[in-house]
């Protein structure tokens, strides 16, 4: 009894498994299509901070920069 | 829908079988769901009536895992295929990535048949999809009827499938055509990833 069990869980697994290889197969062909264009986009910039560190110097900027961090 | 998400690397796919009602939609998510391996089986959310008939949609997700870094989801929905479900239907076609169209390969349902499609072409232009281009699979079932009740697959291809989309035939009873079509939607819906359109 235990035989034709083990070969219908095989089975039931081969149309999933069928299926999330065709699924895989099809992201990893668009995988380099989906990485974000930021990705290779300038470099980033750093948060400006005085010589006697962490004291922000260039306020203007900062929201210009919380935005950018944020898309 | 956005069907990728950059942020999150999260690419989920919502895919509605659409039909006239008693076609076999209920039936292919059922064969699907029984097929799942235990640690992948979530929660198929099923309203029918006492005639199991589907009285709101069905609802089955289908959590893939991590796929080339993206955790990779699938939600099948189906939809009431009886005319004064109308609302629901376009309700569940809502953000829609992919469509099963699954018609019933009986002679007597060709009308009903026809009558659904209009219905899924009216609903998917009013949600602003374009009906000639949303990735879309025909599924001729209960083709295991005696012949002499049966359309044959080129009456249906000629009446149904205009725009020449891949169609399969299935017997979801027996589970026969089921994986194929799905395979192939699911296909036609990720090779869209890289469209501008598919930008999250």
């Amino acid at each position: 009894m235990a035989e034709p069990t083990r070969k219908q869980n095989e089975e039931e697994g081969g149309e999933f498994a069928e299926f999330l290889a065709d699924v895989s197969e099809e992201i990893a062909m668009r995988v380099e299509s989906l990485q974000t264009p930021s990705q290779s986009a300038a470099p980033v910039k750093k948060t400006p901070v005085g010589a006697d560190g962490g004291v922000i110097v260039e306020w203007p900027t900062i929201a210009d920069r919380m935005i950018e961090e944020m898309r | 829908m956005s069907v990728v998400n950059y942020g999150t690397r999260e690419i989920t796919c919502k895919i509605v079988y659409y039909g006239p009602g008693r076609s076999g939609k209920t039936t292919n998510l059922q064969h699907v769901y029984s097929k799942l391996p235990e640690e992948r089986k979530g929660k198929m959310v099923s309203l029918a009536t006492e005639t199991d008939r589907t009285l709101f949609f069905d609802f089955l997700p289908l959590d893939l895992g991590t796929i080339s870094g993206f955790a990779t989801r699938f939600q099948l929905y189906t939809v009431p295929g009886q005319v004064y479900y109308a609302a629901t239907r376009k309700l569940v076609l809502q953000g829609v990535d992919g469509v099963v169209f699954v018609a019933d390969s009986q002679s007597r349902q060709m009308a009903e048949n026809i009558e659904s499609l209009q219905d899924l072409h009216a609903n998917l232009a009013e949600e602003g999809h374009d009906p000639r281009s949303i990735p879309l699979v025909m599924q001729y079932n209960k083709r295991d009827l005696p012949k002499s009740e049966i359309s044959t697959i080129e009456d249906l291809d000629e009446t149904l499938n205009f725009r020449g989309v891949p169609h399969f035939s299935a017997t979801a009873v027996s589970g026969g055509g089921v994986f194929e079509t799905l395979r192939r939607i699911s296909t036609l819906v990720l090779s869209r990833l890289s469209a501008p359109a598919g930008k999250a």
